[in-house]
């Protein structure tokens, strides 16, 4: 099987995405919806919270599994995906579309520690 | 039946034995374990087989060394007569011989009657979430102080109690939240209802959780709940209310009061007595829903598109979310929690709050029937009572007990010169003879 | 051997709910009302039915229903034994159903049993002294655990963790954090075993006790149990031993013998009490000697007279129920243990393991890890475990444990029990067998012959309804 890995976005070993913009959006990638398997959960942090590089930032839960988010980037939360507290199954549809989970305002050269498109694709398969 | 030098419930017969071990490819039984030699036992238990009639005649004959008294007591446990239809259909053995729904295909009726319990308790307290059992009330309360824990947004690390509280619900209370670095502390009662303006004071942003109970350990009904969930509201504390099943079909809703959690007695219903066994409610918010500790029922569709039942929001348990689960309950009071609805609905709701009224009217005329006898004042509070209320003697209230003990009767000495007294349809019909009994020990 | 369960459908639905069979309404309060109306509700709304319409009703939920009486039900880790019905009548006796805040002078009957009980239990274990307070095995753990802190604290010792195996139960890990522990998760060796090596590197000055279940969740005694107490014993903690798998062992090992300092019992595991479609279940505790004095209180002792008495142990950490646990559930306890005294114990876990062995020796299945007890993980290797789960439900028999413990993929945790015969055992092979090498159709789409066709937990989860107003208000 192989997953999307878009080449612009940028990647946590923990299977989070972030983009590089300004704001940044964070979401979890196609191979981590797969292996959680149809989401029917999503916690989110709230607009304003701030969020830490490397920190659970939020959970996400199938029905047999529980897991972390980990933050890509540190900064503070811009916008919250809200769609996903009523359709969680935008996360297994659109993992880097609709699926995505947070906008941060990110702090500068807040990008430079994460894994590349390819440095992902490569620990994935 | 005879003594038998096997297990009785093992089927094997020697040659079926032989022919198992032989398709294995070992000798004997021993053979198949792997238990180090110093560490193996061979020793005795000492347990000797009986025969099923020689245990029931010696539990009988054991039991029959309980001294037959007629019970006036209650504090947390009650005695209702449960009908006859509960003990006939709980007892089916495809109710009570069944595990967990950890198949939901193949336990649908299980789950639809557990699912019909958790609506039940939905009604009775007014709020839409409700699990499908606790072990018991004191249980039930405590896991309500961690669900506060968890769900508040400050800092607050004090839980706070009625100064009556029965001993035994503060322990587990306190054992349970330990862990959690909470403390439990207590507000006094004003005759019998919580002092809200000693509640006032205590109360501060330090407070996680409030509790009360409506009845009260000592019987008296609490007047002032929407004070006091007003109270809980204002510190951003959790209103905790606890009650049981019986009292919730007649007294104030808790969800109309600001009930943020209802815990208590649901085995009022279903048990009987039973020497303290329960069933412990706890119902709660929508918003706590993922907080709940555990297990839920809740409704799906089968890929026949045909409504079904199943054990829903599984990741907050402990079998998923491991040290992070909500609770680490796993095993809960299911065949208790299905006795109790199925005594609910035969009831029916005139006939619950018949038989809660009668709760009322009943130790309204006990205690009236008491105070009337000199040497003893009742109800020492001057509240409404449900089912049980306070009396003082002038004699000390152990002696009183003894003495009744020795013509008959079970009552609660609570301090020196304080007796309790509880009454239901199934000690009614003895009153005269506990006034007599009273009168006596005056 | 085909099974159909029963079913009764009233078009998208089965059986209805009692609400939709009736829904009465009656006010609340009002002029013959004895409280004034501020202190009561307004109405209560509930279903008002018949006693004939009750008794249909859960007699067909009850015929929706899969139980032991029904058929083999091998979920491994849940021992699943027949529940001998004579303990029923026992529990049913109106002598014992007294209140529990009786004097014990008034209460001997009662005091008598839990004393013979603690007794028992305490022989079988290989323990000093027992409560019989918890009222199911993870209330056990807890109650051990709180009393392990309780002997830390009061040597001023104070410890901050727990180590648990990563096969554990997941109740081992969710109560070490309830009582404010942090959890050091140890994994196995390649035999499936605790990792020696890794335990000592685990263990310090900060272990407040190592929970272990032997046989562990597989089914493997922890042949290197010596060597593991005393680990954990030069590291000042303590052993507690989850009596989940005691089936295995009764009349072979005693916990006590192996340096278990805490255990506790799960009596409707090992000792045949219903299991009551979740509970309820009691969870006794015994301990070593130098623990007895932190145990719940009341114990019960016996006077030099013959007499029983309730007392307080020195150091007690309180209570863990309201009163003095699941009490139906611990004379059931007793009487199985009567009816099967030394030699029947010894006999139940002898079959239990034989069964089990018999059962994966006709299995196509393989079992990764042994040489194992009472209950083996299969694996279904390539295929989904849930799915063969699934479509075994068709063939009249309960499937085992799925997807745990981990670390056997695709995991089929059986547990036959001493209780079923050989012939049961081949047919329960036979489904096995049959599901296990089904088309994939088949086995994604099982099952079909029970009360509800496969259902989706998804929705279900995703939008809960766990009530029936919740579904009125759609
Ligand atoms: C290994 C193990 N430990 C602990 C428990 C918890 O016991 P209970 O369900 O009685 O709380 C179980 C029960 O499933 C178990 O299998």
């Amino acid at each position: 099987m192989s997953f999307d890995v878009p080449d612009a976005f940028r990647y946590l070993e923990s299977h989070e995405w972030t983009t590089t913009d300004d704001p940044a959006r964070i979401g979890i990638t196609d191979f981590a919806q797969d292996e959680l398997g149809d989401v029917v959960f999503v916690e989110l942090p709230a607009v304003g919270d701030e969020i830490e590089a490397g920190s659970a930032f939020g959970v996400v839960e199938s029905i047999k599994a529980v897991s972390d988010l980990y933050a890509p980037i540190s900064g503070e939360v811009t916008a919250v995906n809200e769609d996903l507290f009523d359709q969680p199954e935008l996360v297994n549809d659109d993992p880097f579309g609709d699926g995505w989970m947070l906008e941060v305002e990110p702090s500068d050269d807040a990008f430079d520690d994460l894994l590349s498109a390819e440095a992902y694709r490569e620990q994935i398969t | 039946m005879t003594q038998t030098d096997g297990s009785p419930f093992a089927p094997h017969t020697d040659a079926e034995t032989a022919a198992m071990l032989e398709s294995i490819g070992v000798d004997t039984e021993a053979d198949l374990f792997d238990i180090p030699a110093e560490v193996a036992f061979d020793g005795e238990f000492g347990i000797e087989s009986r025969s099923e009639q020689e245990i029931r005649g010696e539990l009988r004959r054991l039991f029959a060394r309980n001294d037959d008294l007629t019970e006036f007591m209650g504090r947390g446990h009650y005695s209702h007569y449960v009908p006859s239809i509960v003990d006939h259909l709980s007892d089916r053995a495809e109710f009570l011989t069944s595990y967990t729904q950890y198949q939901p295909e193949i336990t649908q009726g299980f789950l639809q009657a557990l699912f019909e319990y958790q609506s039940m308790l939905v009604e009775l307290t007014g709020l839409p979430v409700a699990n499908c059992s606790m072990y018991d009330g004191a249980t039930a309360l405590a896991e309500a102080a961690l669900l506060a824990d968890r769900v508040r947004q400050t800092s607050g690390h004090r839980i706070l109690v009625p100064e009556f509280l029965r001993d035994g619900k503060r322990s587990v209370l306190e054992n349970y939240v330990d862990g959690a670095g909470l403390v439990v502390d207590a507000y006094p009662m004003d005759d019998g209802n919580v002092d809200r303006e000693a509640l006032v004071d205590l109360a501060d942003e330090e407070t996680a959780m409030i509790y009360a109970e409506n009845p009260t350990v000592r019987g008296t009904i609490e007047e002032g709940l929407t004070e006091i969930g007003t109270i809980a509201s204002d510190t951003e504390a959790l209103f905790c209310l606890g009650s049981d099943l019986v009292a919730l079909s007649l007294l104030q809703e808790p969800a109309s009061v600001g009930a943020d959690v209802v815990v208590g007695e649901a085995d009022v219903l279903g048990l009987s007595t039973s020497y303290g066994m329960g069933l412990g409610i706890f119902a709660t918010r929508d918003a706590f829903l993922r907080q709940v500790p555990g297990r839920l029922v809740g409704v799906g569709e089968d890929s026949d598109d045909r409504r079904a039942y199943t054990l829903t929001l599984q990741t907050r348990e402990q079998h998923i979310r491991k040290e992070r689960a909500t609770s680490n309950i796993c095993t809960n009071q299911a065949w208790v929690a299905l006795r109790a609805a199925m005594h609910i609905a035969s009831h029916g709701p005139d006939g619950l709050v018949d038989l809660a009224e009668d709760c009322v009217r009943d130790a309204a005329a006990l205690a009236d029937r008491v105070d009337r006898i000199a040497g003893y004042q009742a109800p020492v509070h001057d509240r409404h009572h449900f089912r049980e209320f306070v009396v003082r003697s002038d004699q000390p209230a152990d002696r009183v007990a003894t003495a009744l003990e020795a013509e008959g009767f079970a009552v609660h000495a609570i301090a020196d010169h304080l007796l309790q007294i509880c009454i239901t349809e199934t000690n009614a019909h003895a009153t005269d003879e506990l006034i007599a009994a009273l009168q006596e020990a005056a | 051997m085909i099974y159909d369960q029963a079913r009764y459908t009233e078009g998208d639905k089965h059986e209805p709910l009692l609400s939709e069979k009736d829904t009465t309404t009656v006010e609340v309060g009002g002029t013959d009302s004895p409280l004034p109306d501020d202190l009561t509700r307004d109405d209560l709304t509930l279903p008002g039915l018949s006693e004939p319409e009750l008794a249909r009703h859960y007699t067909r939920l009850s015929q929706m229903n899969w139980s032991i009486d029904s058929g083999p039900y091998p979920l491994g880790s849940c021992t699943m034994k027949y529940n001998p019905k004579f303990t029923e009548d026992v529990a049913a006796d109106p002598n014992a159903a007294i209140h529990p805040d009786r004097s014990a002078d008034s209460a001997q009957g009662n005091l008598g049993l839990l004393y013979g009980l603690q007794e028992y239990l305490a022989a079988i274990g290989g323990m000093d002294a027992v409560t019989l307070q918890p009222p199911a095995g993870a209330a056990g753990e807890f109650t051990g655990i709180l009393v392990a802190k309780a002997y830390h604290d009061h040597h001023d010792n104070d410890r901050s963790e727990v180590i648990i195996p990563a096969s554990a139960h997941g109740t081992n890990f969710a109560t070490a954090a309830m009582a404010g522990y942090d959890v050091v998760e140890l994994t196995a060796d390649e035999d499936g075993r605790v990792d020696l090596e890794a335990l000592k590197a685990a263990v310090s000055e900060e272990t407040a006790a190592l929970m272990l279940t032997n046989p562990n969740t597989v089914g493997l005694f922890e042949r290197d149990i010596v060597e593991i107490a005393e680990t954990v014993h030069d590291a000042g903690g303590l052993l507690y031993y989850d009596g989940a798998n005691l089936n295995a062992l009764l009349g072979r090992g005693r916990p006590g013998d192996m340096g278990f300092d805490i255990m506790h019992y799960n009596v409707h595991k090992t000792f045949a009490t219903p299991h009551g479609g979740g509970g309820p279940g009691a969870g006794p505790v015994g301990v070593v000697d130098d623990l007895a004095a932190f145990l719940p209180s009341p114990r019960i002792e016996k006077t030099d007279d013959g007499e029983f008495e309730r007392f307080e142990p020195d150091h007690t950490i309180g209570k863990v129920h309201g009163f003095s646990g699941n009490w139906l559930v611990l004379i059931k306890a007793y009487a199985y243990i009567a009816r099967l005294g030394d030699d029947g114990l010894a006999d139940a876990s002898a079959k239990a393991v034989l069964n089990a062995n018999y059962l994966a020796d006709q299995l196509e299945l393989a079992v990764p890890y042994g040489p194992f007890h009472h209950e083996f993980a299969a694996t279904a290797g390539d295929r989904d475990a849930a799915d063969v789960a699934k479509r075994m439900l068709d063939f009249g028999v309960h499937p085992p444990t799925t997807k745990w413990p981990e670390m056997v993929p695709e995991a089929m945790l059986t547990e036959p029990t001493e209780i079923e015969s050989k012939r049961t055992l081949d047919r329960l092979a036979e489904a096995f067998n049959n599901a296990y090498s089904d088309t994939d159709e088949a086995i994604e789409t099982a099952p079909s012959r029970t009360t509800a066709s496969r259902i989706d937990q998804v929705s279900a989860a995703r939008t809960p309804r766990l009530s029936w107003q919740a579904l009125d208000d759609e």
